[in-house]
């Protein structure tokens, strides 16, 4: 029997996709690069999943495993178009909840884990995407989100894993404070497994929470002003700054709030039972460094142009590439600044607006995509961005994952010994390199000029 | 392809964050019902299963970052069947629907209610489906509006939303523009037309935002309800006004989960595509119960006729008047 009709028989001929709708997976939250898989599944249950999975291993068929299709990264786009993508969105049950313990098929969205929890607790990572991003890609990307100062991302969240392996057997690692499997298969971009199930931790939801925003002429006094915060003893539950350009962006889009055109502005939110003494500590901070506060009665507005300063973007170009890098939070203002000079020796626009609490950058670097030579340079600055951070003891990316993004920079940031490490992780786990191939250490034929650009140093 | 659509089209970044908004996507979970799917599909010019799926609640546009005009994307590949064109025909003279009501809907046919005061100040439009299978609502609003001293002449028509969604759009351009022609405010009963009336840049005031602006005092009503937002009203934003009345009249709102969410219709969705429209009817259901009330304010025809459906109890504003 043909492999498809195999396929139809396990899961049922409708989710099966065979046809040009195929095309329909062939690209993620990534804009730049975009495949086309061979075959698309679509399992509606564990059970279904783990027989596709098995057939597809038996028949040496390379598979893409896939959530909701938010990857920043391109971790779930088809590049050599013999992939088989198993989309694992139906698969988004709640098995169990007890105590602080929430158990979920890799499919459920973010948001939908906290809307099932009792009233009194939340699931604490929040990416961007949370509406609709996935678990299992969550888990997959480590994914972050504006709470990571407080509450650590995804790797915080995990407490056992169930996947099943390249080589199909199905592995439930229990909770370890010893050597823990689970951990090795977050932000493992889907490369080593599939993930069937997931135990998630709930936190308790905090008795108040308060905001403080402030806006700053120099952009060395904000980043002062976060080193002090944490100096001064308090760890708010979000510090997101924004600089000059981004605020520029957001003032010419929908989601204006008419805000202060200064150098940068700090949305803080303090969360807990000392939220009082927390917030005359953070204004104080505030005030001894330069910086103005902005009393409101209304602070959603400052939080929503937070959410809006991607989209806002597209008021200067309709495309841009998301750096997710993280900085020691005493480099910030050095880095934003030479950020700046990058920005005019490729004369691209660079807004920032970013996990300042954390120091996870996102520098988001305008092109056009009907225009290569504007990615060329959007892709050169995002290099020079790169290696500066990571030359400085910076990480290449903080949540997004590196996918088929950022091959490169791995190379950077690791030595031969670790990446050694990590490929030899791999090769254990799926010595025929069958789970997603090209993402995280390349090792692709480039078939694009967008890939060549991305994969090669010039 | 129009400059206008490859602009609409280059918009859409692929971020996915339209995918929950869109009921045929939560029933489905296959980015071949999902609206970022069928862009893609326009995109790429490929035949997608999708592209007639689309039940064009809009709610994707809501959701959207980038602001992408799902909804001119999406109109740009659809072409109505036969029934469809025969249908939307139909709709545009509500008397010839009567007697197809019974069969089709299982529900009672009424002849549209047809009244014109000499000189009149405004102009009642029950829209098609509301003056033959909500007559009494008809009744109640013509009532109501008399009795506040107006004097009121009735239209029955289409305002040509059901003919945008199944991509008879220069038709819908042309009923627009004999609307255009009426020189005296419009009250619209349906919510959802009055939401495309306004987009299209009539002059008319949904029911219910004719009562906030003009009417201001209302009877009071010791009551429990839970509210449903039709797709296209809360889009522009006037789904406000039905809370505000509600306000008004003392009655007491227990919120449903996503109020907003897709009724299951869809305008003559759910005749076509049945197993889909069910299948959203039972989630709408499931999220309206959450309420703990089954008496849902609903101020479009087609949202009450799937509230029936499920069988909860729908009402509009003009009815809870006298109720």
């Amino acid at each position: 029997m043909q492999l498809i009709d195999e396929l139809k028989q396990i899961v049922g001929e409708e989710w099966v996709i065979s046809s040009d709708e195929k095309r329909l997976y062939g690209f993620d939250g990534l804009s730049a690069v975009k495949g086309e898989p061979e075959l698309v599944i679509l399992p509606g249950s564990e059970e279904e999943v783990v027989k596709v999975i098995r057939l597809l291993i038996s028949r040496r068929k390379k598979v893409i495993v896939r959530g909701s299709g938010t990857s920043l990264s391109g971790a779930t786009v088809p590049l050599n178009g013999d992939e088989v993508v198993v989309g694992l969105s139906r698969i988004n049950k709640v098995y169990s909840i007890q105590g602080l313990e929430i158990e979920v098929g890799p499919g459920i969205v973010n948001a939908i884990v906290t809307k099932n929890a009792p009233s009194h607790l939340f699931y604490a990572p929040d990416p961007a995407s949370y509406q609709v991003s996935s678990i299992g890609g969550n888990i997959s990307h480590d994914s972050g989100g504006i709470h990571v100062v407080k509450y650590g991302p995804t790797y915080n969240s995990v407490i056992r894993l169930k996947v099943i392996l390249p080589n199909g057997e199905i592995e439930e690692f229990k909770p370890s404070p010893f050597l823990n499997p689970s951990s090795i298969f977050i932000g493992a971009e889907g490369t080593l497994g599939a993930i069937l199930r997931a135990r998630l931790r709930l936190f308790v939801r905090p008795k108040e929470k308060k905001s403080v925003i402030a806006s700053f002429n120099s952009l060395r006094d904000a980043a002062n002003t976060i080193v002090e915060i944490f100096r001064s003893g308090v760890i708010p539950s979000a510090l997101e700054m924004m600089d000059r350009y981004s605020i520029i962006a957001i003032e010419k889009s929908r989601y204006k709030a008419g805000l202060p055109e200064s150098e940068a502005l700090l949305l803080i939110e303090l969360d807990g039972s000392q939220v009082s003494e927390e917030e005359s500590r953070v204004k104080y901070v505030i005030n001894n460094n330069g910086g103005e506060i902005i009393s409101t009665k209304d602070d959603s507005k400052y939080w929503n142009a937070r959410k809006g300063a991607f989209p806002a973007m597209g008021t200067i170009s309709p495309a841009y590439i998301t750096l997710d890098c993280n900085v020691l939070r005493s480099n910030l203002a050095e880095t934003l600044e030479k950020i700046r000079e990058i920005s005019r020796k490729y004369n691209v626009y660079i807004a920032n607006v970013f996990h300042a609490g954390d120091g996870n950058l996102h520098p988001l670097i305008s092109y056009n995509p009907e225009d290569f030579d504007s990615f060329y340079r959007a892709v050169r600055a995002s290099d020079e961005i790169e290696k500066l951070v990571i030359n400085n003891g910076g990480v290449p990316s903080g949540e997004h994952g590196i996918g088929i993004e950022k091959v490169k920079y791995l190379g950077v940031y690791y030595d031969e010994i670790s990446l050694g490490v990590m490929k030899r992780l791999k090769i254990t786990f799926d010595p025929e390199g069958l789970f997603n191939p090209c993402k995280m250490f390349g090792n692709c034929k480039v078939n694009s000029r967008e890939l060549k650009v991305l994969w090669e140093w010039d | 392809m129009g400059m206008g659509l490859k602009e609409e089209l280059s918009k859409c970044v692929h971020c996915g964050f339209c995918l929950e908004a869109c009921p045929t996507y939560v029933i489905t979970r296959s980015e071949t019902h999902s609206p970022r799917g069928r862009i893609t599909a326009v995109k790429l010019g490929i035949s997608s299963v999708g592209l007639n799926t689309c039940m064009f609640c809009r709610r994707c546009e809501l959701a959207c970052p980038s602001g992408v005009k799902y909804s001119d994307i999406i109109t740009s590949v659809r072409k109505p069947n036969v029934i469809e064109k025969v249908l939307v025909r139909m709709l545009e003279r509500p008397e010839t629907l009567t007697h197809f009501i019974k069969p089709v809907l299982r529900l009672n046919g009424f002849t549209p209610l047809s009244y014109e005061e000499e000189d009149y100040d405004l102009v009642l439009f029950p829209g098609c489906i509301m003056s033959v299978v909500f007559r009494s609502t008809v009744e109640n609003a013509l009532r109501f509006l008399k009795n506040r001293g107006y004097r009121v002449k009735i239209l029955n028509g289409c305002c040509g939303l059901a003919h945008t969604h199944v991509g008879e759009t220069r038709r819908a351009e042309e009923l627009i523009s004999k609307l255009k022609e009426i020189k005296k405010p419009i009250v619209s009963l349906s919510s959802n037309c009055s939401a495309h009336m306004k987009e299209k840049g009539l002059n008319v005031y949904d029911f219910s935002e004719f009562l906030v602006k003009f009417v201001k005092e209302l009877p009071k009503k010791d009551m429990e309800v839970t509210l449903h937002q039709p797709c296209h009203a809360h889009l522009s934003g006037i789904d406000k006004y039905d809370r505000q009345v509600l306000e008004i009249m003392g009655i007491r709102i227990r919120e449903a989960e996503e109020p907003s969410f897709e009724c299951g219709a869809g305008g003559d969705y759910f005749i076509f595509n049945k197993n889909m429209a069910s299948q959203v009817m039972q989630i709408k259901k499931e999220k309206t119960l959450k309420s703990g009330v089954n008496t849902v304010v609903s101020t479009n025809p087609s949202c009450s006729i799937a509230f029936i459906k499920m069988g909860l109890n729908p009402i509009h504003i003009a009815d809870l008047i006298f109720k």
